[in-house]
């Protein structure tokens, strides 16, 4: 308990730091900053998924995605969520197919909660390039997580996997 | 852990529809008949809590809901208010 108080505490002044400068660059360099923070967030995602076993299964990704958050001590729990109108879990999209996250326990909420920043901001995409560096390796096609809503106790997402021909087209032209 | 119960207290809503607006999952909907909001589709809610911030008249209750861990400025104070960390 005392090493868990210890790496909590660490992890708080991490992201209270890391809140701020996403804070200041915002208020810098507007609306680039998401596109900074999607790219720190999309190569950090490349790194600590190097060497993971390749999938193209969708669910068994997000495991992948899991395991790589919790072995490196990151505070970004999810689980895949299917409402009463959703006939699947994983559905097909117009360039590939999409599924529904639910994130409960964020790091990057509770920082921006402790400052009073706005959700949905550059922090928020820091995640999205997480998930898009992430299973880029792991799956082999680019991705997008869509925030459909930002909560004060969970955040709603869809994550995209663009593995459709205008996925593949899309990803080959960046 | 149990299952998720989400509540409107008839009484205390004013059918504002702010909930239904709100919810990402259509959890709510609105009766025409009672002109109040009520709960359609509780296995849909994902403990969000934003119906429940946003009501005005507090009508909406979550019961055996995940609870996020927070950041807590300091750790001995919170040691002394027995708050988990």
């Amino acid at each position: 308990m005392p090493d868990l108080n210890e790496s909590r505490a660490s992890l708080q002044e991490t992201m209270t730091f890391l809140g701020a400068i996403a804070s200041g660059l915002e208020e810098a360099i507007g609306e680039s900053a998401n596109s900074i923070s999607y790219l720190a967030g999309k190569r950090l995602g490349m790194q600590l998924s190097s060497g993971i076993e390749k999938t193209g299964d969708i669910e068994l990704a997000l495991i992948s995605v899991r395991k790589v958050l919790l072995d490196n001590g990151c505070l970004w729990h999810f689980e895949a969520f299917k409402t009463h109108d959703r006939p699947e879990m994983v559905q097909p999209s117009d360039d590939g197919q999409d599924i529904n996250l639910v994130f409960r326990d964020c790091m990057i909420r509770q920082s921006l909660f402790t400052f009073g920043h706005h959700q949905k901001g550059s922090l928020c995409n820091m995640m999205f390039g997480f998930f898009s560096g992430a299973l880029q390796n792991i799956m082999g096609h680019d991705s997008t997580l869509e925030i459909l809503h930002a909560g004060e106790n969970a955040c709603y997402k869809r994550l995209i996997i663009h593995s459709g021909e205008n996925g593949a087209r899309k990803a080959v032209t960046q | 852990m149990q299952e998720l119960e989400i509540a409107v207290h008839e009484q205390a809503c004013r059918g504002c529809q702010m909930c239904v607006d709100v919810c990402p999952t259509k959890v709510f909907e609105f009766d025409e008949e009672k002109r109040l909001c009520v709960v359609k589709h509780a296995e849909d809610c994902i403990a969000c809590l934003s119906c429940a911030y946003i009501c005005p008249s507090g009508a909406i209750t979550h019961a055996n809901y995940h609870v996020v861990k927070n950041f807590y400025r300091d750790l001995a104070f919170c040691k002394k208010m027995e708050k988990t960390i």
